[in-house]
């Protein structure tokens, strides 16, 4: 069993890799793109999947940990002449200004500050119960993007990042993917995921058991806002620009439903959801402009998308009320017993 | 030698006294009962000696250690255990998995260990296996062993709110156990049985003790249960300790009966 099992998971990353190398060379830079985005939501489902679905944290702060972790990424990975021409109204404080590091250390050092943000809001407002840390996070990543317009000499403030190296691709998104589905999935399986459940379940039963609430709130929460900064790196690299505007509460509203949408406190989940989402909202872009039914032309109503979109998520909400996947998790065991069953259920069926 | 010792405890919510100077004293392999009407008090003085309350005066002292204002976690892992009145288990996860979590205090893996000793795949354990799942390993057998005990073992996949109102009682009971406690508290493990099920907690928390060599503290309304199970029984009315002692001078006791029951309006 265990030996099947983890041949079909060696199998099916074979299997991604090779779609990867097949996508990477021929399909084109639109889907191509979508598909980066797809992978990049799921990054950032998973990160906050483990704060507000594992641990029933409310954190709102998600695009703010993005930010922190796309401008780090940003200013580390541009080059010293993109820097010059990119501050023409301040010039770059020193250190920065002729600093370029390879893509993969530029995403973790985003990584870590992100992480350490985290702990100096956490600090404070983890060791209250109740909300305060919605209020607390949403606070922050409001701060952080009124921080990011008025320090012109480090962020270049409203005018954003232009011209950030491309370093994204498909290899790049769906690896670091795949590694924050791994060390996530480990994480919840573990001693540690399992207290954070509790913790979710009943704060104070979770305490009498010996589980140090705070401890373990703000390990999921530090390690939540490293996997959206990682996020937030892959996609100002993908885009190529970055301003404080696209960090806004939206953005976390987004995340939010791509989770809210999966099933709070499943993986399987998160991963369904950010496609289903990020291609759904691409795809439904027709609908956006004008329609030739043939014997008469609808005109284009720009944003008829975002309509169409939140009835599906209403029906979703409706129907799955704990979203797609509720807290069931995907397992090569249930799959097969899903299609061995079938056959069983069919031959009872005929004994009779 | 006295494993728990409270002095003098009072706590106040504004102008209520909950408890008042309760002063309560607790030897190794006893079972002690605290029993009063409602609203007596007894549950707060739970809650203070667990930590979840901060007593506003008075001392708490287990092992002759002070723990008075301590965290629960803390307290939990010197030894000591409880359930509650109104019961609280991880209701969507399984009874397996309430077992496990109360093994977590114990766990001598760091996170880091923990992450990486899950990632490393389960067909090379044969050759090598890391420290997080040779701990893990044990903490299974242990909680099997736990639910073995309790009579929960053919139900360990079940969800914990689905199991019946008994079995949920013996499953906090379980779980307790699984933190490794010296002394037990139970608070009113009876609530809600009926008498077969009575009958067999009485004699499961005897079982208890003696299997994990534990210490009894218990808040309990069910007469028959303390006179029957207790060593001595201390009476709250009003937050005021007004009785002690063994279950027959308590039963013969004036005042305990006039809190029950009342005084005569002319005698």
């Amino acid at each position: 069993m265990k030996i099947r099992n983890t041949i079909l998971t060696l199998v099916s990353i074979a299997l991604l890799a090779a779609f990867i190398w097949y996508a990477d060379s021929n399909f084109d830079s639109y889907k191509i793109r979508i598909l980066n985005l797809c992978a990049i939501y799921t990054i950032l489902a998973l990160s906050m999947n483990l704060i507000n679905g594992f641990t029933g944290l409310l954190s709102l702060g998600h695009a703010g940990f993005m930010a922190v972790g796309a401008y780090t990424t940003a200013l580390l990975t541009m080059s010293e002449t993109a820097k010059q021409q990119n501050f023409f109204l301040k010039p770059i404080v020193a250190p920065l200004a002729t600093i370029t590091l390879p893509f993969l250390p530029a995403l973790l050092i985003g990584g870590v500050l992100s992480a350490f943000v985290a702990f100096l809001i956490g600090a404070p407002t983890l060791r209250l119960r109740g909300d305060y840390l919605a209020i607390a996070t949403l606070g922050f990543s409001e701060i952080i993007r009124i921080v990011f317009t008025n320090t012109q000499n480090i962020t270049n403030g409203p005018l954003g990042l232009k011209s950030i190296p491309n370093n994204t691709n498909l290899w790049w998104t769906f690896g670091l993917a795949l590694v924050t589905l791994i060390l996530i999935k480990s994480l919840i399986d573990s001693s540690y995921g399992k207290a954070l459940k509790a913790i979710r379940e009943d704060e104070v039963a979770a305490e009498s058991m010996g589980i140090n609430l705070f401890q373990h709130k703000l390990i999921a929460f530090i390690i939540g806002a490293f996997f959206a900064a990682i996020g937030g790196g892959l996609l100002g690299s993908l885009i190529g620009a970055i301003n404080p505007i696209m960090f806004r509460f939206i953005l976390t509203f987004n995340v939010l439903l791509i989770v809210v949408m999966g099933g709070m406190g499943s993986i399987t989940g998160s991963v369904i959801s950010a496609f289903a989402v990020t291609a759904g909202l691409e795809y439904l872009r027709v609908l956006d402009e004008s329609i030739n039914l043939g014997f008469v032309t609808i005109k284009g109503i720009p944003g008829l998308r975002m309509v169409v979109f939140a009835g599906l998520l209403m029906v979703v909400v409706i129907f799955f009320k704990n979203g797609l996947m509720g807290t069931k998790e995907f397992s090569w065991d249930k799959l097969i017993n899903f299609f061995t069953s079938k056959k069983r259920f069919k031959k009872k069926e005929v004994g009779q | 030698m006295a494993i728990l010792k409270t002095d003098a405890i009072t706590m106040k919510f504004g102008g209520l006294t909950a408890v008042n100077e309760f002063n309560l004293n607790v030897e190794q392999g006893e079972i002690v009962a605290v029993i009063g009407p409602n609203g007596a008090g007894k549950t707060t003085a739970f809650n203070m000696i667990t930590g979840v309350y901060r007593p506003t005066e008075g001392h708490i002292y287990f092992d002759d250690k002070k723990i008075t204002g301590l965290k629960p976690h803390t307290i939990t892992k010197y030894g000591m255990a409880r359930t509650f009145q109104n019961i609280r288990l991880f209701k969507e996860l399984s009874v397996l998995e309430n077992v496990v979590i109360a093994n977590h205090l114990h766990l001598k893996t760091n996170l880091i260990q923990a992450i990486l000793g899950n990632t490393y795949p389960d067909i090379l354990d044969v050759l090598w296996m890391p420290k997080y799942k040779r701990e893990e390993k044990k903490i299974l057998e242990k909680s099997h062993m736990l639910l073995e005990k309790v009579g929960l073992i053919d139900l360990k996949d079940e969800k914990a709110n689905s199991l019946p109102y008994g079995l949920q009682r013996k499953l906090e009971i379980a779980r307790a156990l699984a933190t490794n406690p010296r002394l037990l508290l139970l608070d009113e493990p009876a609530a809600g049985m009926n008498p077969k099920e009575t009958n067999d907690l009485t004699n499961f928390i005897r079982q208890i003790r003696d299997d994990f060599n534990l210490t009894i503290l218990l808040i309990e309304h069910h007469m028959q249960v303390v006179m029957d199970i207790s060593d001595r029984i201390y009476v709250l009315d009003y937050g005021i300790n007004i009785a002690e002692g063994n279950p027959y001078e308590i039963q013969n006791n004036d005042r305990v009966i006039q809190a029950y029951l009342g005084v005569a309006e002319d005698a």
